[in-house]
């Protein structure tokens, strides 16, 4: 149960960690690459991980409970 | 699923005069709850979509010239809180009552810094400006009113937003929430992570496609 | 006494006084502030406001808000149902109900009535147009007139959609209500107010003279009257209905439905329910979103869509068209909206008047979602004549013609399901055969707008008046006539009278095909669409009177309709279980439904629409435990 309980905050703590440097790499391509595709992939690619780890969207189809 | 929710949850069916009325369990709840949700920020989509498509439609490869610093501090602020967000979640559903609760006030004060970020320094609405660019107007054609749409119905999101984790940290404080039970916690996470995705997308748009008009 | 405290028990009540406290409180809030800051007074922010406002006011007044807001504050409140303590029954159709039968009523009889509101508008200029020049309407009062007609039938066609859906449902499938009964019951209280708003904008601020359409720059330009604002806001807020019941039935049909009722084995009716849907929680939001653009043009002056903005540094200014881009983006699906609930209606009935089968129930079923789906790729058929890009105009036209097959799907359908058939010819039946042959006119008229030479000339005429007042009948009104019809013993537990309701189809259907006709005539000979006057030269003074003349006479035939709804509840004439022959589970009990709509669940155990088949079963009661 603890050790779980420790992987579940590692998990949402090394997304986070992704998204930030993510957020950063857009940052730097506008500055330096300024390429429309390529930001709007990070985006895509950023939005990919909140809707999976942080909002769960896999619940709606695995019929857990929280 | 925990063993203990289904074993609370006996699904009781009753006919009396009014005919059979199924009472449905709290995970069947739990799951018209869910996809209600997941309906809604889908609808929700074809608004924000809406909005990027005007922006495209008007700015082109073009944007007005904003403060670089100021967005990426808004960005990152709103990141965190999303966060902090998911870690009051987390907390809730393994019993960490106090970590849920203060997590959920970390959430709510960078919403209330995100929201000053944005309406206060970036709109100039109290007066108070942030490094030494010229303010955008909302009447500057089109880079004031898409900016400026783009933003505030945003910002309506937000606020309504924090009226819900205001909420959920009120009726988590007097114990509205257990392990099993926190559906009001994961509601207001899924909305306020939704809140962050668009404003994911609203980023770059504003901030960092296009080459800038001086 | 008691009567005045029944009355201020009503919910309807408080949603008007609401209403108007929600105003008032709008309008001194915003002349404190702006007093206060020293701005001059803003008519144009103070209506927008206070609209706001009324809006909020009668949905907290009303009590609709009451369960949401203690569970804000962590209260647990029951559901509560059947008859209110201590008043009349009836006194619940007028107040806040979570029942999805009783919602479903509030919803048709608020149509019914707004269909009437609208029907009258449409009846005054019907008569300036009986004779060229201007008779009693002002130029300006005839643009409000036909605006207002066009947005409140849409309004009343909204209604009219959320009653079949919300009543016919989840007695179909089985449910004892919606997933969401409270939404359910904030989704019809939030178009009340909407509505009044609408109606509002007639009077209040000088009408408005946009159409229903609402286009940039008329609609922005400083000068153009207050009423427009009211309109856009009635508009806006009507939008909160269709996402929220969209949504809701939507999670109904997903996980409420009766044990073996798979997807293919539901009534043909619920697939047009889910594709109308489908289209109503996604579309309405873009059309939203044009008009808070508008709204926020009027009165914050953000330029969306006004091209006329330059500083000199070369930034970019608005574009009317935009508008029209995200406006027909919803306003064209929305027809789908409108008709699809109805040939669900069509299909649902012909099977059971035809005694055989549905024709190719899955390919009925697809072509709902198939017409939901090309729906959305052909809003810019509207815009021909607007200015866009060439290389877009070929594909919008032949997405346009591909909403023909679909459409065919449903016509090849119906008529393999009559042929053959031991058709017997009951009012609803009637109906259902009007329907048909209106859509069939408004069907075929269609694809000569859609091709781009043609529509060029045809374009504002009153050829399109025609073509879609031809679709909104055959698509909407008939069959909505036909469902309450059929549905009426199911919903009072009295017969109609079948001789008024023939009298009413042998009135509305020949009056509509001169009406139709009529227009489309007129149209091609010259006559434009919105304008309260033509020229003599022309020739079309005598099919314009004859349009009128079948104006009046479907006006009528409305009114013996309701004559007939009203009167038959009150007789003694109790209708049979059955008096249809359904198979459909709702009509395999006594009628009216109890509270919860079945006493015992049961499940699907054949096909849906097995008319005729010997030995077939459509649904039978769950065995109870230890049978």
């Amino acid at each position: 149960m603890e050790e779980k309980k420790s992987q579940a905050y590692q998990l949402i703590f090394t997304i986070f960690l992704v998204l930030a440097f993510l957020t950063l790499v857009e940052y730097l391509v506008s500055q330096y690459l300024d390429s429309m595709i390529l930001l709007l992939l990070i985006a895509f690619l950023k939005a990919g991980l909140i809707v999976n780890y942080f909002m769960h969207v896999y619940r709606l189809w695995r019929e857990e409970s929280h | 699923m925990s063993a203990a929710a289904t074993h609370h949850d006996q699904a009781h069916d009753h006919a009396d005069e009014h005919g059979h009325a199924h009472v449905p369990t709290y995970l069947e709840t739990l799951r018209a709850n869910r996809l209600g949700l997941w309906l809604f920020c889908i609808s929700e989509v074809f608004l924000f979509v809406a909005l990027i498509v005007v922006r495209f439609a008007l700015w082109g490869n073009t944007r007005p010239e904003l403060d670089q610093a100021l967005g990426l501090a808004t960005t990152s602020v709103l990141l965190i809180s999303s966060y902090f967000m998911v870690r009051a979640e987390v907390a809730i559903a393994h019993g960490d009552r106090d970590k849920f609760l203060n997590s959920l006030l970390v959430t709510f004060v960078l919403g209330v810094l995100f929201l000053v970020g944005v309406v206060g320094f970036e709109w100039g609405l109290f007066g108070i400006t942030f490094g030494d660019h010229e303010l955008l107007k909302p009447t500057d054609g089109a880079f004031g009113a898409v900016f400026f749409g783009m933003t505030g119905i945003h910002a309506l999101h937000v606020v309504s937003g924090l009226f819900l984790i205001l909420m959920v940290y009120i009726n988590g404080r007097r114990g509205g929430y257990s392990t099993e039970r926190h559906w009001g916690v994961e509601a207001c996470a899924i909305y306020w992570h939704y809140v962050d995705v668009v404003w994911v997308f609203f980023y770059p748009i504003l901030y960092l496609i296009g080459t800038p008009v001086h | 006494m008691r009567q005045l405290r029944i009355l201020f028990s009503l919910g309807i009540v408080w949603a008007l006084i609401g209403q108007a406290a929600g105003a008032a409180a709008g309008l001194f809030l915003v002349r404190a502030i702006r007093a206060a800051a020293n701005l001059p007074p803003s008519a144009e922010a103070e209506l927008v406001i206070a609209a706001m406002f009324s809006v909020f006011g009668s949905l907290l007044f009303s009590g609709v808000l009451t369960d949401w807001l203690k569970w804000c504050v962590g209260i647990e409140t029951p559901l509560r149902h059947g008859d209110p303590d201590g008043l009349p029954a009836w006194t619940r159709y007028f107040s806040v109900d979570y029942n999805h039968k009783v919602i479903g009523i509030q919803y048709g009889v608020t149509s019914i009535i707004v269909l009437l509101v609208g029907g009258i508008l449409a009846i005054i200029f019907r008569l300036e147009l009986s004779w060229p020049g201007e008779q009693f309407l002002t130029p300006e009062s005839y643009n409000t007139i036909f605006s207002a007609h066009g947005i409140i039938m849409i309004a009343s066609i909204l209604l009219g959609v959320g009653a079949m859906v919300n009543y016919l449902v989840p007695m179909m499938i089985g449910a004892s209500d919606m997933a969401f009964p409270r939404l359910n019951a904030f989704s019809y209280w939030i178009a009340i107010p909407s509505a009044i708003l609408i109606m509002a904008g007639m009077v209040i601020g000088d009408g408005w003279e946009t159409g229903w359409v609402g286009y940039p720059p008329l609609s922005t330009i400083d000068g153009s009257p207050l009423g427009t604002q009211l309109f856009i806001l009635g508009f806006y807020f009507n939008g909160f209905s269709s996402i929220a019941g969209a949504i809701n039935l939507l999670v109904t049909v997903m996980i409420m439905r009766a044990k073996g009722m798979s997807l293919w084995r539901m009534p043909i009716f619920v697939w047009a329910a889910i594709a109308t849907s489908l289209i109503q929680f996604t579309a309405t939001q873009t059309v939203g979103a044009a008009q808070l653009m508008v709204t926020t043009q009027r009165v914050l002056k953000l330029g969306f869509f006004d091209p006329t903005f330059s500083n000199g540094l070369g930034w970019p200014a608005g574009d009317p068209i935009l508008y029209q881009h995200l406006f027909w983006f919803y306003s064209h699906p929305v027809v789908y909206v409108f008709v699809l609930p109805g040939l669900g209606i069509i299909s649902e009935l012909l099977p059971v008047y035809s005694r055989k089968p549905l024709f190719g129930y899955k390919w009925v079923a697809l072509s709902s979602l198939g017409i939901a789906l090309v729906g959305f790729l052909v809003w810019a058929h509207h815009m021909f004549t607007s200015g866009m890009a060439d290389v877009l105009r070929i594909p919008f036209m032949l997405a346009t013609l591909l909403v023909a097959i679909p459409t065919g799907v449903k016509f090849f359908s119906w008529v393999g399901t009559i042929w053959g058939g031991k058709v017997t010819f009951e009012t609803p039946m009637l109906f259902v055969l009007g329907a048909i042959s209106v859509f069939l006119i408004g069907g075929l008229t269609g694809p000569i707008l859609g091709t781009i030479p043609t529509d060029l000339h045809l374009h504002d005429s009153y050829w399109v008046v025609g073509h879609f007042h031809a679709t909104m009948f055959g698509g909407f009104v008939f069959p909505f006539f036909a469902a309450i019809y059929y549905w009426y013993p199911k919903i009072t537990g009295h017969m109609y009278n079948e001789r008024l309701g023939k009298i009413h189809f042998w009135l509305m259907t020949p009056g509509f095909w001169l009406m139709s006709l009529g227009q489309m005539q007129v149209g091609i000979w010259g006559m434009r669409r919105r304008i309260y006057d033509y020229d003599p030269a022309l020739g079309i003074e005598f099919t314009h009177a004859l349009i009128t003349l079948s104006a009046l006479i479907i006006g009528w035939s409305v009114l013996i309709m309701i004559y007939n709804l009203i009167t038959s509840s009150r007789t003694e004439r109790v209708a049979a279980i059955n008096p249809w022959g359904s198979r459909s589970p709702e009509w395999q009990v006594p009628s009216p439904l109890p509270e919860f709509n079945y006493y015992r669940p049961f499940e699907v155990v054949g096909e849906p629409y097995d008319y005729g088949v010997p030995g077939s079963v459509y649904v039978r009661d769950v065995p109870a435990a230890g049978d």
